[in-house]
């Protein structure tokens, strides 16, 4: 139905679209909205800003850019025509040309189909480009050509197609113009005679016009087929063997950043004055988390975006990084959803970890969590890229060697306008999502899809390790979990046993130390024995038995005041040994009776020293009982999501969705009415005539589409108003390039100097 | 969820719950590739490092088996990171190889030419290597083909030697087994040895390692130099290969301090060969007097570091390796592994004794408490003087003649660190000491005594750590150490572990370990580093207190 529909300008069929249409438009052009337009000129004439243009072009696919170069070279056109000049199939191209349209990159115009006037500049030889200039207006019909081409000598046939290979441009250098056929002497004139290049401008440039070029290439724009989007080259694998190799690394990621952040809930390290993390604490970091530094900075930068950790004043009142209170709930949540928040963060945090370590231009070293590790292209590349590896068939993995870069090439086809750099972070993306467990072997586990439609991974839950309830407790003294433990549980064993080996199973040593730190803490010898023997599932073996008790009776038998920090003990050897202990002279003890001994060394400083010389000491209450203590845990509160960047859960994403629908509704009913006060004021005052600035460009764009002449009233420097009739040629910076029937030749004007536009009265 | 027996850590160990119905089958797998770690008695704990897997490509392995096999046993999912390296580290080995050229003889050659280069650019190896042939290859001097190995697994490159190597002079040696045939074990080593032309061959003291070495010289038929830690141990290997093997004594040549015999089997110790005069090794000439055809490396655990440069030297000729466990204090596996060549051949100690070729062992920890003034003594003590205070309290000659009145009817040692606690201990309990002062002849003497029954009691040094063959000993009382060494402990162990013959009632003997340790000073501290080892080879203990031991 649309193909009968003729407009006079891309305003008017602007203003004939439906009310989806515009939303269409607007929400994937979100630039056309900013600031809403007045009335349908002002967008059109936005529409073909080259900034815009240029956004527009930057989102579409290498082959849907080549329909658009094709309808460029071929001027004006019919949809029908325009389909036989592309190297493609027919419906492919009605398909992406319906996109161009619909993103207002194309209209149908009273005399056929054409694009909107700058998009040729915008394309500028770009990718998707065939390197053809457009077709001349009197282009003689295919069979001349064809005779021409064949009355061509060899030189100047391999001269045009080496032209055609090279943006279809030369210059003159020293050949004669006109030149009659009979007369050409070099291969360049025999051209030029026979118009298979023709000048261009007054500046010696020659071009092979577009109707030359598509007669040498058969025909179509381009001499291979354009919708042909390169495969992902892949190599089968399991699907059960990928999901459990990403859940494998689901789990060690979230155990990690666990694991770092109870670390630095009590020994948090300094933030650096840039507001990064020191290289030395990170590489404190990776070595407690048992990874190299860069999967160790990636950690970091993900807990930190998810909120996870914040910033918290030290004693010294020096900035650290600290757990914050979003931890703790995140700790509650069920496995799937912890890692979702982790998955989901690094989907959208505009920061590039595998920049940490390396070295600005000044020569200095970035740190993580530092401001110069932002990269606002981030979250696009990775989403991109894993949409395109979670589109391959289930069990298709990205082949070793070749299948990366057959994903960046696939990736560039269907943005081909994007940075260079793309290749380097789509490679960065793949191996971050390695790490983080969103693919496995280079294939998407069964949860990907979820996450990347509704931020949560249930399908995750039933591949992580069950959690268990019980140790087995061996006779060297370790006691191994054979999967994740219980947390109540995990946090008592951890109280009376050193970890050794962390990852699916924990590995606990017992150390005298360590039991004596259950005992600190309050725990009793039978409190002890009854746990050991709860949670082994085998017997517990007679030395770790021995261990318990050997500390036990050691433990507490000397006790310690606070007060008047006196030393007491049953045991007046005891008191002996450490009266006279060599390294205990800096402590000042003093015996006061056979069993008391008192210090005059405060118990903070002499509790620990004690401890170093051997001594087992609990400390006394003034009401004489034992005190016991554990260390202060630290917390800070939850960081406000600054830059918008943590949309932390699928509510407040699809509430944002929700406001950006409102939005643009808001926007079309608003142009509606703007077109509708405009038309009002047109019909008052005399027809086109315009003075804003934006108003004026409108017009002038509308003037070269349709390539009429207009009368400008234009200010100038002497500040008078003057009217010149020009052709509009191209609108751009803010100039507009006319030619001007007055000075006969190509001028530039100030766009903001032009006061008023209208089309010039028909003469005569 | 896979439910194997095996849990795959991210710091590349493996754990191994062996109660589970696959786990023997996992072991089987695991083998070749990771490095038993510990053996406690429900969850083994393996290793995987750069050295044991390139001992298992060496052995023929590749990468994909490796991460196959870890995928296939794994309980949970296996770390993506550890089979990322795993498949980079297997794939170093083997990219440089050392071949002979028909013309230009030893030459270092490369499939893959930025490794190469790398190599080449290496400070270290540019003095070993002569010109270019072409652009894979480059001639090595003869001389420094064990230096060069060695440098090139510091770099992370090991070469695979496909150099071959000498036949050596022939001389013919056979295996008499007239009343005793070698145990599968012990022939299943030998011939991986001999099918990997060179290597480490490790197995539990009293398992027979002196066998794996006459069955790897009766497959050689070459002339042979042994190398043993010192002049006892040179004898047993005499006796034992005249008993064993169709040698006779006077093919058998001693080289030590005191006799100097070249032979066509020539055992040397470590102590002569390392003997410098003026800053020269005098004896080295021993290793160019005759055109050996096998070289066997007693206790290569303990092998010195100038017996590591020479080893550099012999790479044209066989070389066997023998010890009871790849532990070295100074770690340097990786040097046992460039020079003498990888592991060949391992076995659990538990898998020995069930098959019965070594006696069960009974370890116990007796703790003594300190008398009062000891322990004022020692709270007061330098920290270097402490371990030797709280080790030789007197308190321990008490317990030590209890222990013996208990198992008075089984031969017993008794081992200690310090002459004045031997001497002690010797005086209380009647009977004779061997310390390093004991001239070797009156020590053979005691030895022989003890074996033959004549002595049940004998007070010894570390003198009696290594090699020493008693396979009489039934009960061993160690009173002090070498500090916290684990070997020793392990060595101490072995000593009681030959099986002897069956009592008339056809009980197996229990060899029966004491440590007698003072409660409360370092001595327990070191006791319990020491017996970490025996924990992790699966050998519980019991920890007693002095007044418990029921006497």
């Amino acid at each position: 139905m649309a193909e009968e529909l003729r407009f006079r300008s891309l305003a008017d069929q602007l203003r004939n679209w439906s009310d989806e249409q515009l939303s269409a438009l607007l929400a994937h052009r979100p630039d056309l909205a900013t600031t809403t337009p007045h009335d349908f000129g002002q967008l059109a004439s936005r529409s073909a800003a080259r900034a815009s243009l240029a956004r527009a072009l930057d989102g579409l696919t290498t082959f849907e850019l080549s329909v658009l170069d094709a309808l460029v070279v071929a001027g004006q056109t019919t949809p029908a025509e325009l389909t036989t000049l592309i190297d493609a199939e027919p419906s492919a191209v009605a398909e992406a040309l319906a996109r161009v349209e619909a993103l207002a990159l194309a209209w149908r115009s009273t005399d056929g189909l054409r694009a909107v006037g700058g998009l040729s500049d915008a394309l500028g030889g770009g990718p998707g480009t065939s390197g053809l200039w457009p077709r001349t207006a009197d282009a003689p019909s295919g069979d001349v050509l064809r005779t021409r081409l064949a009355e061509l000598s060899e030189p100047a046939r391999r001269m045009l197609e080496h032209l055609l290979e090279s943006r279809s441009e030369a210059t003159t250098s020293g050949s004669r113009v006109v030149v009659a056929v009979d007369d050409a002497r070099t291969p360049a004139e025999e051209l030029l005679a026979r118009r298979l290049l023709v000048p261009r401008g007054g500046n010696g440039t020659l071009v092979v016009p577009g109707e030359v070029g598509l007669a040498l290439r058969g025909g179509h724009t381009t001499d291979r087929a354009v919708d042909v989007e390169p495969s992902v080259a892949t190599s089968p694998r399991t699907t059960a063997l990928i999901d459990r190799t990403a859940a494998g690394a689901a789990f060690e990621a979230m155990r990690r950043v666990e694991m770092l952040l109870e670390r630095w809930g009590t020994a948090p390290p300094a933030v650096l004055r840039n507001g990064g993390l020191g290289v030395r604490d990170l590489r404190a970091a990776a070595a407690w988390m048992q990874v190299d530094d860069a999967q160790a900075a990636l950690l970091v930068e993900v807990a930190v975006a998810a909120g996870l950790v914040g910033q918290r004043a030290d004693n010294e009142g020096d900035l650290a990084w600290v757990p914050s209170d979003a931890f703790d709930a995140w700790l509650d949540q069920p496995t799937s959803q912890r890692w979702a928040r982790l998955a989901t963060t690094w989907l959208t945090m505009p920061r590039s970890p595998a920049r940490v370590g390396g070295r600005d231009e000044a020569g200095k070293v970035r740190n993580c969590l530092s401001a110069e590790i932002g990269e606002p292209q981030a979250p696009a590349t990775r989403r991109a890229t894993l949409e395109a590896i979670a589109e391959l068939p289930a069990g298709e993995t990205l082949a070793a060697g070749t299948g990366l870069a057959s994903l960046v090439a696939h990736l560039t086809w269907r943005r081909p306008r994007r940075p260079r750099s793309w290749g380097r972070f789509t490679e960065e993306a793949c191996r971050e999502a390695a790490a983080l467990g969103m693919l496995g072997l280079g294939g998407a586990p069964a949860y990907l899809r979820e996450l990347l439609d509704h931020e949560t991974a249930s399908a995750l839950d039933p591949l992580l390790p069950e959690p268990v309830d019980h140790v087995l407790i061996q006779a060297d003294l370790t006691a191994v979990a054979p999967g994740p433990l219980e947390s109540t549980l995990a946090r008592s064993l951890h109280l009376v046993a050193d970890i050794e080996s962390q990852g699916g199973a924990t590995v606990y040593r017992f150390t005298r130390d360590s039991v004596r730190r259950a005992l600190d803490v309050g725990w009793t010898a039978v409190e002890l024995h009854d746990f050991l023997g709860s949670v082994s599932r085998t017997p517990v073996p007679q030395p770790l038995t021995y261990l318990v008790d050997d500390t036990v009776r050691t433990f507490g038998s000397i006790r310690v005041g606070h007060a008047e920090a006196f030393l007491r003990a049953d045991d007046e050897n005891a008191l002996t040994e450490l009266l006279h202990h060599p390294q205990a002279a800096g402590l000042g003890l003093r015996r006061l009776a056979p069993t008391v001994l008192i210090s005059s060394t405060s118990l903070d400083v002499l509790l620990p020293r004690l401890r170093e010389l051997g001594a087992a000491p609990v400390v006394e209450g003034p009401d004489g009982a034992v005190q016991v203590t554990r260390p202060d845990v630290l917390r800070a509160r939850t960081p406000r999501s600054g830059s918008g960047q943590r949309r932390s859960d699928a509510a407040s994403s699809r509430s944002s969705a929700a406001r950006e629908t409102a939005r643009i509704a808001a926007a079309v009913t608003s142009l509606r009415a703007g077109d509708r006060a405009a038309g009002a004021v047109g019909a008052a005052g005399p027809p086109s005539e315009v003075l804003s600035p934006s108003g004026a460009l409108a017009a002038l764009r509308e003037a070269i589409d349709t390539g009429t002449t207009v009368v400008i009233g234009y200010l100038d420097n002497q500040g008078m108003t003057s009217d010149r009739v020009v052709d509009p040629r191209s609108v751009d910076g803010g100039s507009l390039v006319a030619f001007d029937h007055r000075a006969d030749d190509v001028r530039g004007f100030a766009v903001h100097r032009i006061r008023t536009v209208r089309p010039l009265a028909p003469s005569g | 969820m896979n439910d194997g027996p095996l849990i795959v850590q991210s710091d590349k160990t493996l754990l191994l719950e062996i109660d589970h119905e696959r786990a023997a089958d996992c072991r089987r797998a695991i083998a070749p590739f990771a490095e038993l770690e510990r053996s406690p008695e429900h969850v083994h704990t393996y290793r995987l490092t750069p050295l044991g897997l390139w001992n298992a490509r060496a052995a023929g392995h590749d990468a994909e088996q490796v991460i196959d096999t870890l995928l296939t046993f794994s309980r949970y999912a296996v770390p993506h990171a550890l089979l990322v390296d795993v498949a980079e580290t297997m794939a170093r080995y083997g990219r440089l190889r050392l071949e002979k050229h028909p013309t230009h003889g030893l030459v270092l050659a490369s499939s893959d030419r930025p490794v190469l280069e790398e190599v080449l650019r290496a400070k270290k190896i540019a003095g070993m290597l002569g010109s270019r042939i072409d652009d894979d290859t480059v001639v090595v001097h003869g001389s420094e083909r064990g230096n060069l190995k060695q440098a090139l697994l510091k770099l992370g490159w090991p070469a695979e030697d496909f150099a071959g190597y000498v036949d050596g002079e022939a001389h013919p040696i056979d295996l008499l087994e007239d009343g005793w045939t070698l145990r599968d074990y012990q022939r299943h080593a030998a011939e991986s040895f001999w099918h990997g032309g060179s290597g480490v061959v490790v197995l539990p003291c009293g398992a027979g390692k002196t066998l794996v070495g006459a069955a790897a010289m009766a497959q050689a038929r070459a002339t042979t130099l042994i190398l043993v830690t010192n002049t006892v141990s040179a004898r047993q290997w005499k006796d034992e290969l005249v008993r064993r093997t169709s040698l006779t004594e006077d093919e058998i040549g001693e080289y030590s301090g005191t006799v100097k015999e070249i032979r066509p089997v020539t055992i040397a110790t470590y102590q002569v060969l390392t003997t410098r005069r003026k800053g020269t090794y005098p004896h080295l000439e021993l290793l160019d007097a005759r055109d050996w055809g096998l070289i066997v490396y007693d206790e290569v655990h303990l092998l010195p570091a100038p017996i590591f440069r020479m080893t550099a030297d012999l790479q044209a000729r066989r070389r066997i390796g023998l010890t009871a466990t790849l532990v070295r204090e100074d770690g340097r596996e990786g040097d046992v592994f460039s020079l003498i060549g990888p592991k060949r051949y391992d076995a659990p100690w538990k898998d020995i004794e069930a098959q019965g070729w070594i006696a069960p062992a009974d370890c116990v920890e007796v703790r003594v408490t300190l008398p009062t003034s000891e322990r004022l003594t020692y709270a007061t003590a330098e920290p270097e003087e402490r371990y030797r205070l709280a080790s030789c309290t007197h308190e321990k000659v008490r317990v030590v003649r209890d222990l013996v009145a208990l198992h008075a009817d089984s031969p017993t040692l008794v081992i200690g660190q310090y002459l004045e606690q031997l001497d002690e201990l010797a005086a209380a309990l009647d009977a004779p000491v061997i310390t390093g002062e004991t001239p070797v002849k009156e020590r053979q003497r005691l030895f022989d005594a003890f074996r033959t029954g004549e002595i049940g009691l004998l007070v010894v040094s570390k003198v009696a750590n290594f090699s020493i063959d008693l396979p009489s000993a039934e009960v061993a009382i160690q009173v002090s150490g070498s500090f916290g060494s684990r070997q020793e402990e392990a060595q101490r162990l072995g000593r009681l572990l030959r099986p002897g013959p069956p009592s008339p009632t056809g009980e197996r003997k229990v060899a029966r370990f004491y440590t007698v340790v003072s409660r409360d000073t370092v001595d327990a501290d070191f006791a319990q580093n020491r017996q970490r080892f025996l924990a992790e080879q699966g050998y519980a203990y019991r920890i007693v207190d002095a007044e418990d031991l029921g006497v």
